[in-house]
């Protein structure tokens, strides 16, 4: 009865008028930046936190994780909108989410997101509240060898990402590993394919390839043809999904739930796999994968519930070990220890109120998202009926200073340009967008796991399958190897290729 | 016509408002400075530099405004202030990097000693030797006998190439002269992750990132590398008591403007630095990171300038003996 | 589709996979290979390049063998306009300032399309330049130079 006892601590800190008072505006703010395409949370939380001096710790920290799921959703409301994707899980949700916005079912889609996000969030505060101890110590298993096979499985899952030729899937994944490998070598210090520009020595941002490959290519798209071609789509329907689309959302929300629940916790590059993970689970046992790609409403629901429940358990390792799991936690660790609170694993113990008063916020900031952002669909999909020359020089304008904005990096810039001419290319040769970007943020983490479990293991290669959790992941993916494979799968599959090429 | 009306009433406004805010004032500092953090926002050096600039704002009557230009170990960031108007309103607050990585990199855009005046030293955090929580050894003695045993087996992370941890790791090894197995990761994050999982067994780093571990019992602590022990790790020896004196080192911050700044500027940032160091908070708050505030004496651009030349010709052979560089 | 059946959007695909693949293998080859075990800076993304070249290929076989839709045309105007447009910002704003900077590179991305008249795409621009300053510079605090020193700031 400890868990009640600190869930009513908790809830007693969080809702105090103060406390709730944050929460609705890191919230709104996290929104409003998710929105703007190209500002990210990581960007707006550094920005935030001198103004996080003058409050009290936890009200700062309840504030900044509004912020940053607050971003994660409204992130997806550009991804489904103008197909923009302002952080790495959001791109998955831009494949189909995009697709239903072009059929006129933006509402649908926005409110599928909403409520998968917090169905998600909802259960996976409850396991932040239950699990938090016992699960950090699973991560804690996850040595080099592992995580290497885990990226093996995303990499196998990833000709699941595509909805035309596996043949030109595998080398998007390919070409995303190769660019995803610019940079400076951390294990000898050798800048790889930089071209001699410094600028590019810690490798290409991933903020500024995704927006070229996707927004900036997909407004060249929207550009051919302007006469003849009718803005973006004729007329929106309702917002509420219909009884049929409630149906097929309830099982891809609880796989979404459960696979980003469990990614999430991993630190280092977890939780980046829970969206895409859950795509290829739902495009898997789908019965009708062709739709994928195309609008499919589990392609929205399942990646938009594993990006949320990922995005919350994400604070375990945070909380209980003072160790980000991704570049938002370790500013939320910037912002505890300019609070006086240096987070590790005796924070729990010694801060009790923080503690349980940040999980307790979680779900009241995810309940107020639902509670704001419903009625707000309506008002982000009238921004649709803008004309589209209109809104592209106001998307062009915000990309570029949120590019600009991570780093001060004019480099990135250019990068944005050159990646929004090679997507814009590639969708001409009909490859796709989403299993490149997939390559990119894969690329640096497959190498560096394989390099470091050879060093570990004093280079041997049996480590991978000696090593319990490791063979496991290898042997998931021989088995989505050998699905994807199989007869009538592969027959299912050719019937989707023909209809493609 | 309306609109377009307000749109450039609105337009104008915020010009006017500009013109006259630049008008304003005389004397140094008239408008707003820039510190630029060669690091992302969120680590240790951001944190030092919030904190201090924060103070240092209220002294000058001026904001100061951190912003974060990271990559290539620190070195673009130092590089933009080297380049940066030379009136005073870009600084940079670096630490021990600008001294490594005049070695660390044969290809600098800039000449360390010669692109930049001096403000002074902020602080000097010191370092902690880490190991996993089996590691069978009991005191520094003990595991500089087992690293020495199990040479080829034994692990030590680090951050990536010039972070602090590597730096601590390379002169490990110099001191004990013994060639360990260097497991590099991206970022302190990942590498406290592994070592606290006892995936590798040693690690190096400043007080800032193991503090928290070492209280909770997480990783065993066997030395910190400053001349005397600190307050919030009583029991932990320091690098002399436990044999190693040669080791004693510290991640040292600075701030720096560009070559040629006026006399005016670096007088009053130096006299606003001093404040802030006095501060009880900015104490309070170093304390809880395991450092603390540079003593008055060193936060005067004298100081600044030796400890840069005197670091810069330490560690020059240090980096030569690993033979590894980052460009 | 002509006589001879080739698919001209998969033969570009092949030809520019290859040719990415081979730039990729030859700057691994200048860098260090080192081995299976030691693996040094150049050998998984040697491997790499090399899958990629295998794959470039596949598709350059496939272009002769199955026909698919044309390419469609090109959006030259878009590109003309749209690409510059964040390119320039980068170049301007540390000199002009953020402000005349992000007026320039709406203006410029407004004429991306032939719908956009050049009285409208000043005000748009400018109305755009007003919102930006307002919100990323005053409310998010951005640490941007409002003026640069090109403009004598």
């Amino acid at each position: 009865m400890e868990l009640f006892h600190n869930l009513a601590l908790g809830f007693s800190t969080a809702t105090s008028l103060a406390n709730l008072f944050f929460c609705l505006i890191g919230v709104l703010l996290g929104t409003l930046i998710g929105v703007l395409p190209g500002i990210g949370a990581t960007a707006t939380i550094a920005m935030l936190l001198p103004i996080t001096f003058q409050l009290e710790p936890v009200s700062s920290l309840i504030m900044l994780a509004g912020i940053y799921y607050g971003a994660q959703y409204g992130g997806s409301t550009t991804a489904i909108l103008i197909n923009m994707p302002g952080e790495s899980s959001s791109a998955v949700t831009a494949i189909d989410g995009y697709q239903m916005a072009r059929k006129g079912k933006a509402g649908v889609a926005l409110a599928t997101a909403a409520m998968g996000s917090f169905f998600a969030g909802t259960v996976s505060t409850f396991l932040v509240a239950i699990f938090a101890p016992p699960l950090t110590t699973i991560a804690l298993k996850f040595g080099a060898a592992e995580y290497f096979s885990l990226m093996v499985v995303g990499l196998v899952s990833s000709i699941a990402l595509a909805h035309g030729s596996i043949i030109k899937a595998l080398a998007m994944v390919a070409l995303g590993l190769l660019l995803g490998l610019v940079g400076t070598d951390i294990y000898t210090g050798t800048p790889r394919f930089t071209l001699g520009i410094r600028e590019y020595a810690d490798g290409l941002n991933f903020v500024a390839v995704a927006v070229g490959v996707f927004g900036i290519a997909e407004i060249l798209r929207n550009l051919e043809n302007e006469q003849t071609r009718s803005v973006l789509m004729s007329k929106v329907s309702g917002l509420m999904p219909s009884k049929e689309e409630f149906k097929a959302m309830v099982g891809p929300v609880l796989r979404g739930t459960a696979v980003g629940s469990i990614l999430g916790i991993l630190p280092g590059g977890g939780a980046i796999l829970a969206a895409f993970a859950s795509y290829t689970i739902e495009k898997k046992v789908s019965k009708n994968p062709q739709e994928f790609g195309h609008g499919a409403i589990a392609g929205v629901a399942g990646p938009e519930s594993a990006n949320n429940a990922g995005a919350q358990t994400s604070f375990i390792p945070l909380l209980t070990l003072g160790i980000p799991a991704n570049p938002v936690m370790a500013l939320m660790i910037g912002a505890m220890i300019i609070q006086g609170i240096v987070p590790g694993p005796n924070v729990a113990t010694e801060q009790p109120a923080l503690f349980w008063g940040i999980i307790a916020s979680m779900w009241i900031g995810n309940l107020m998202l639902v509670v704001l952002n419903l009625p707000l669909i309506g008002l982000w999909v009238k921004l649709l009926t803008i004309p589209y020359y209109v809104l592209f020089p106001i998307i062009m304008a915000f990309c570029a200073i949120g590019v600009y904005s991570v780093n001060s990096n004019v480099y990135d810039l250019y990068s944005v340009a050159f990646f929004g001419l090679i997507g814009y290319v590639l969708s001409k040769l009909r490859c796709e967008p989403a299993p490149l970007l997939l390559g990119f943020v894969l690329g640096p983490l497959l190498e560096e796991n394989l390099r470091r479990a050879m060093i570990l293991s004093r280079g041997d290669p049996m480590t991978f399958v000696t090593r319990p959790i490791s063979a496991g992941l290898l042997i998931f993916a021989a088995l989505v190897l050998v699905v994807v494979f199989l007869p009538s799968v592969k027959k299912k599959r050719e019937e989707v290729f023909v209809e493609e090429e | 016509m309306k609109i377009l009306n307000a749109v450039l009433g609105a337009t104008a406004l915020a010009a006017l408002s500009l013109v006259s805010a630049v008008a304003n004032a005389a004397g140094y500092p008239e408008r707003q400075i820039t510190m630029i953090v060669p690091f992302a926002a969120g680590g240790p050096t951001d944190t030092v530099a919030r904190l201090v600039a924060e103070n240092m704002s209220k002294t000058l009557g001026q904001q100061i405004v951190v912003e974060n230009v990271g990559g290539a170990g620190g070195t673009l960031g130092a590089a933009r202030v080297a380049n940066a108007d030379k009136d005073g309103y870009t600084v940079l607050l670096h630490h021990i990097g600008m001294a490594t990585s005049d070695s660390l990199y044969r290809k600098l855009p800039y000449k360390t000693l010669e692109a930049f005046d001096y403000v002074g030293l902020v602080t000097d955090v010191p370092m902690t030797l880490l190991a996993r929580k089996d590691m069978p050894a009991n005191d520094l003695k003990g595991l500089v006998e087992y690293a020495k045993a199990n040479k080829d087996k034994v692990t030590v992370a680090n951050a990536g190439i010039g972070a602090a941890s590597h730096l601590c790791g390379m002169l490990f090894m110099s001191s004990i002269q013994t060639a360990l197995v260097t497991v590099p990761y991206k970022g302190t994050g990942p590498a406290m992750t592994d070592l606290l999982g006892g995936q590798v067994d040693i690690m190096c780093d400043q007080t800032t990132n193991t503090t928290k571990q070492i209280q909770g019992g997480t990783v065993k602590a066997y030395a910190v590398t400053s001349p005397a022990r600190l307050d919030v790790l009583k029991d932990v020896p320091t690098v002399k008591e436990a044999g190693l004196p040669q080791m004693e080192v510290g991640i040292w911050h600075g701030i720096y403007t560009p070559k040629g700044a006026p006399k005016e500027a670096l007088d009053k940032l130096s006299g606003a630095l001093k404040v802030a160091l006095a501060d009880k908070n900015i104490g309070a708050r170093f304390a809880e990171l395991g450092t603390k505030p540079s003593p008055e004496s060193d936060a005067t651009p004298a100081a600044l300038k030796a400890k840069l030349e005197s670091e810069i010709a330490r560690w020059k052979p240090v980096i030569e003996a690993a033979g590894q560089y980052a460009d | 589709m002509n006589s001879q059946k080739i698919d001209t959007t998969n033969l570009i695909c092949g030809l520019l996979l290859i040719a990415t693949g081979i730039f990729f293998a030859l700057e691994s080859l200048d860098l260090e290979l080192g081995t299976a075990l030691r693996m040094g800076p150049g050998y998984f993304p040697f491997i790499l390049a090399c899958v990629l070249i295998v794959l470039g290929g596949v598709i350059l076989f496939q272009a002769f063998r199955i026909q698919g839709e044309a390419m469609g045309s090109f959006a030259w105007r878009g590109m003309l306009f749209i690409l510059p447009a964040p390119v320039i910002f980068g170049m301007t704003v540390r000199g002009l300032g953020f402000v005349p900077s992000i007026f320039i590179c709406a203006l410029i991305a407004s004429f991306a399309s032939q719908r956009m008249k050049p009285l409208m795409a000043v005000i748009l621009s400018a109305g755009l330049t007003v919102f930006s300053l307002l919100v990323f510079s005053y409310g998010l605090g951005l640490p941007f130079r409002t003026f640069g020193p090109w403009l004598g700031y």
